[in-house]
């Protein structure tokens, strides 16, 4: 068998070809394809640069020889081959690196700025050139996440929860430059470890090593919810206040070891994973668990897509995996992602792309993914010189990771803007 | 009638005499034949000669001395005739009369009577068995009546009775009767006849698979090879020996020699020596038959695969821990105790640097890091998850350490709890001495300072989290185990005596009883009767550290000489299994709480993680399945790994090294 038959189509209407059927070498691999693909581009067109593409047969990208994949993908050769064809995603272009004091356990970033927390008890704002604008010390032990609630004109609200069991919601004037707790969220019994802003902005969720859920309300107020412990010195608490007291509307309670990572994936259902190995969905309005699905290990992380209405999961092991939320069954693993050697420790889906996320891990490597390719990785960001604790994918297109060996290293990644018909 | 009875009297007379041979019995059947055969004349000649004598049936010896023998009809006395005839007339008649042999003496009547020629001839008759009259023929045809031919007319024409035909009424009764007796059980059936034969089986108790086994075991005489072309007197030239070759047979051994004699060619069979060996191939025959077995031997034959138990396969079961995923760096000397807090989320480890650090599971953060003034020999996590407090043992001293991590409502009751303490009125006279830390101790942390009379080496907490045992190794002091009650601060010394130098102590984790480990035994002992319970017998050299399963039941002990014993309390006080996984010596055990999972660390730098399943079932022993080997601690100074700990929650393994490094392995 040296020929095949193949039939290549795209749907970037700017590098279409004639649609039929050509014979090529079985043995080809990308770059023959792509060769071959640019020698009839400049047929067509006379203007036409070399593009590298990359190459779908039947949804998987082509890594190997043709003939090899077809082997291992069980395809027939008899048939003609239907191959897909999309513009090379570029490599993800690394910009900045920000030094920390300490390591970095969160990160998160919107169009201009980028708030990172860190083990040295305090959360920052960064520019997106790697200017630290602002830095908020308040908490007791070491934050955990932060998160951006709202930005309205130059004030701003963030959130960051910490070790010593609070959520402290911050308000930030960006022109100012000043920043003020406005809230103390007191209730958990462990150290906050996630929090995640709703869609609307009004409220958040904070998931726990005390095993709890908690709903609060992100919209900061001038009055001080009652807080009922008698236990504490009324005194001492005072001098600990930082901000008001605020506590929280809802409670949700079921797992059975501590959550480690919880999302919203609408306005009116509540994602979290544990570390009891599984990962629940829950009716935010009643505050019942709605459904359940079963892993196998510790659950690091996860992260949802609208765009291809999927589910990634980092567990303890070294596989990502891809979840189907609305499965009733429950524990249905649609794709395992295998290429980490350490914990997977952040998830995080392409905000615009349905095919893509990045994934970091203790391995100290953050890859970029692709889904129709999982046996390998598109790219792999091997910046950090130590564990990966965190990463981020902005809507405009920026890849940030953070990680124990206290940097903060972002990438631009362009490739989808190129890539628009995908 | 007279007349028979008189010639029977006759005939007594004529045959008493004569014929002496013939009784007078014998003779009676035929009397009557006898009357028929004579004649009537005869007859009525002798009646007519006879004098009846009327005496009847006497002795004549009676009338001996009379004259007269007897009576006539007419009583008148019969005389007896003269005789005259004395011996010698007797004689002389006897040999000169010729009818003296049929002449018969009548007693009756004292007279001789001649018998004629028919009388002697019917007495010759009667002597020979026969018949009297001479006419009669005893074998006469004899004509059957009863024939078994059907004759035209029947022997009797009468009709049958009515009564034939009616079921008889009396046998009814009679069979009424048996059948009501065999029904009450009057009567018993007859018994069936044995038809068995009725004979010894000598060999009826043998069992036929000894007989199968005899001839089975049956080993004929080893036979003699058959000459071949060696001991032929012309054999082939190859088979003869060259001179080197006889060179070399001729050092040999004669028992290793191929052949025992040398191959000679000879021109004729007339040329052939006598054989000189004959004697002794004889001998050696003899020997081969007197030394051939005499038993077959039963050699087993099994497969060494199948011996191996069936274990299942380690992938079947999951989850154990497989790889390692975090190393927890700081240390700078080696790490001799480690201890996972009671929620999973931290770790202790205590180190010879002087140092205790406080790690975060889940990403290998220290975050806090308690100096003391020794080498840390053991930590230990208060397993009561209600109080927050770290038990530390480094020289002489152990220190109780409120690491304030975790809950901040627990640690502060923790604080609360230990400063509401009250010293009681009377305070005892005790061997360890309790004191509250201050100033910087307690700004790090430390609480309650323990001081004890010798370096301690280990500390292990009770269930509870109240008691506190610590060991102190001396070994010959009673003093080496103490039991702290941490919420009275009081010290118990449970042992009075020693028994030897204790290693580890441990209590066991639901019931009242305290393991104490020493170099060869483990004894345990039941706290509240204060009484020995068990012990356990290693059957190692010397045990270095134990681990006691959470259900209680099941105990671990590492040795020094590389093996691991486990204890089945139920089963016996020897190990159940000794495991000899490691190469050299073991320094750590652990099980986990909930999954049926075991490890030990070694010098060898590996952790080996065992499938330790422990049913409920009291008929099922454990089943321990090697399940991995986990390497990743360097060797430093000959130690490897030094302890081992379990993740409360996660089936996840911790492991401190000689290298100053703590690695979960999951």
């Amino acid at each position: 068998m040296s020929q095949l038959q193949a039939r290549f189509f795209t749907e970037n209407k700017k590098y279409a070809i004639d649609d039929v059927p050509f014979s090529i070498p079985a043995a080809s691999e990308v770059a023959d394809l792509s060769n071959v693909i640019n020698k009839l581009l400049e047929a067509r067109i006379a203007d036409h640069k070399h593009v590298e593409f990359d190459f779908l047969v039947r949804g998987q990208f082509l890594r190997s020889s043709l003939a090899s994949h077809m082997d291992t993908e069980n395809i027939s050769t008899e048939e003609v081959v239907e191959i897909e064809y999309v513009q090379k995603f570029t490599a993800p272009q690394p910009e900045e690196c920000i030094m920390h004091d300490d390591w970095i356990s969160s990160v998160e970033a919107d169009s201009e700025w980028i708030l990172t927390g860190s083990y040295d008890k305090t959360a920052r704002i960064w520019s997106l050139e790697g200017k630290a604008v602002m830095t908020m010390a308040g908490h007791t032990d070491v934050v955990k996440d932060v998160a951006w609630v709202k930005r309205d004109g130059l004030s701003s609200l963030l959130l960051t929860a910490s070790l010593d069991q609070t959520v402290l919601l911050w308000e930030w004037n960006s022109e100012q430059n000043k920043v003020k707790a406005r809230h103390c969220c007191r209730g958990h019994a462990g150290s906050v470890d996630t929090i995640v802003v709703d869609p609307s902005r009004t409220k958040f969720c904070s998931g726990s090593w005390d095993k709890m859920l908690k709903i609060w309300s992100a919209v900061p107020t001038e009055e001080e919810d009652e807080v009922e412990e008698p236990n504490r010195p009324r005194k001492k608490q005072k001098t600990e206040q930082l901000g008001l007291t605020r506590t929280p509307l809802m409670t949700l309670s079921g797992h059975n070891e501590a959550v480690s990572a919880v999302l919203w994936t609408d306005a009116e259902e509540l994602c979290s994973a544990s570390w009891d190995h599984t990962i629940r969905l829950w009716d935010v309005e009643t505050g019942e668990q709605k459904s359940m699905l079963t892993g196998s290990k510790v659950f690091n992380c996860i992260s949802y897509s609208p765009l291809c209405r999927r589910l990634a999961s980092g567990s303890t092991d070294r596989h990502v995996r891809l979840w189907d939320p609305r499965s009733k069954d429950g524990s249905l693993v649609l794709l395992s992602l295998t290429s980490h050697t350490g914990w997977v420790t952040a998830v995080r889906w392409s905000p615009s792309n349905q095919h893509q996320l990045v994934s970091g891990s203790f391995d100290n490597i953050v890859k970029l993914w692709d889904i129709r390719s999982c046996k390998a990785p598109l790219y792999d960001l091997a910046a950090h010189e130590d564990r990966v604790l965190c990463a981020d994918w902005t809507d405009s297109g920026l890849i940030l990771s953070g990680g124990a060996d206290n940097k903060l290293y972002t990438y631009r990644y362009s490739a989808y803007v190129s890539d628009a018909g995908a | 009638k007279p007349l028979l009875s008189i010639s029977i009297e006759i005939m007594d007379v004529e045959l008493g005499y004569s014929l002496q041979p013939v009784s007078l019995i014998a003779l009676l059947p035929h009397a009557h034949f006898l009357l028929h055969s004579l004649s009537p004349s005869s007859c009525l000649a002798m009646c007519s000669q006879d004098i009846r004598n009327t005496v009847g049936n006497i002795p004549m010896e009676w009338y001996k001395d009379y004259p007269h023998i007897g009576y006539d009809l007419d009583g008148k006395k019969i005389f007896k005739p003269i005789r005259t005839k004395d011996e010698l007339d007797e004689f002389l008649d006897k040999m000169e009369n010729p009818d003296y042999w049929r002449t018969v003496h009548n007693k009756m009547t004292g007279t001789d009577l001649r018998l004629s020629d028919e009388q002697v001839d019917l007495v010759h008759r009667l002597q020979q068995g026969k018949f009297g009259d001479v006419n009669f023929n005893e074998y006469e045809p004899a004509i059957d009546f009863f024939s078994s031919e059907v004759m035209i007319h029947p022997v009797t024409n009468r009709p049958e009775d009515k009564r034939s035909f009616i079921p008889s009424l009396i046998e009814k009764e009679k069979v009424g009767k048996l059948v009501h007796a065999i029904k009450m059980g009057w009567i018993k059936p007859r018994r069936p006849k044995e038809t068995a034969p009725k004979y010894y089986d000598l060999w009826a108790q043998e069992d036929l698979n000894t007989v199968l086994g005899r001839h089975k075991m049956h080993i004929p005489a080893p036979k003699m090879r058959l000459p071949g072309h060696e001991e032929s007197y012309n054999p082939p030239p190859e088979y003869l020996l060259t001179e080197e070759e006889k060179l070399a047979w001729e050092q040999q051994d004669p028992e290793d020699r191929r052949v025992s004699f040398l191959p000679q060619k000879y021109s004729c069979l007339r040329a052939v020596p006598a054989f000189s060996r004959f004697i002794h191939e004889r001998f050696e025959r003899c020997l081969d038959l007197y030394l051939c077995p005499r038993q077959r031997k039963m050699r087993v034959n099994v497969n060494p695969e199948d011996l191996i138990p069936k274990l299942p396969k380690p992938k079947d079961l999951q989850p154990f821990p497989t790889t390692q995923s975090l190393v927890y760096r700081g240390h700078t000397s080696l790490v001799r105790s480690i201890s996972v807090s009671p929620s999973g989320q931290w770790l202790v480890s205590g180190s010879d640097d002087c140092t205790v650090r406080f790690w975060e599971v889940s990403t290998a953060r220290c975050l806090k890091t308690v100096e003391v003034s020794g080498a840390v020999k053991s930590v230990a996590w208060s397993p009561n998850p209600a109080v927050c407090l770290v038990a530390i043992s480094y020289g002489e001293t152990i220190v109780l350490l409120n690491p304030g991590l975790g809950d901040k409502f627990i640690c502060s009751a923790t604080d609360q709890l230990i400063s509401s303490y009250e010293e009681p009125e009377e305070s005892k006279e005790q061997s360890v001495q309790w004191t509250i830390a201050e100033g910087s101790d307690h700004e790090h942390g430390q609480r309650l300072i323990l001081k004890h009379p010798k370096a301690v080496r280990q500390v292990t907490w009770h269930g509870k989290g109240d008691y506190l045992a610590c060991v102190m190794p001396d070994d010959n002091s009673s003093l080496q185990v103490v039991i702290h009650q941490v919420s009275k601060r009081r010290t118990q010394n449970p042992f009075r005596k020693s028994k030897g130098m204790v290693q580890c102590v441990s209590f066991h984790p639901i019931r009242p009883y305290f393991f104490v480990a020493t170099q060869r035994y483990v004894r345990v002992y039941n706290l509240i009767k204060q009484e020995l319970t068990k012990k356990l017998m290693a059957n190692c050299k010397w045990i270095s550290s134990m681990a006691v399963h959470p259900g209680g039941d099941n105990v671990i002990c590492g040795s020094y000489d590389c093996r691991l014993a486990w204890f089945d309390l139920d089963l016996s006080t020897k190990p159940y299994k000794m495991l000899r996984h490691h190469k050299k010596a073991l320094r750590g055990v652990a099980y986990h709480k909930h999954y049926p999972l075991f490890a030990s660390g070694s010098d060898d730098g590996s952790v080996i993680v065992c499938h330790g399943m422990v049913y409920n079932d009291l008929l099922q022993n454990p089943l321990i399945v090697p399940v991995k080997v986990l390497k990743g601690h360097t060797i430093t100074h000959d130690l490897g790994v030094l302890d081992v700990a379990f993740h409360p929650s996660q089936p996840w393994v911790f492991s401190s090294g000689a290298d100053g490094t703590v690695r979960l392995f999951t």
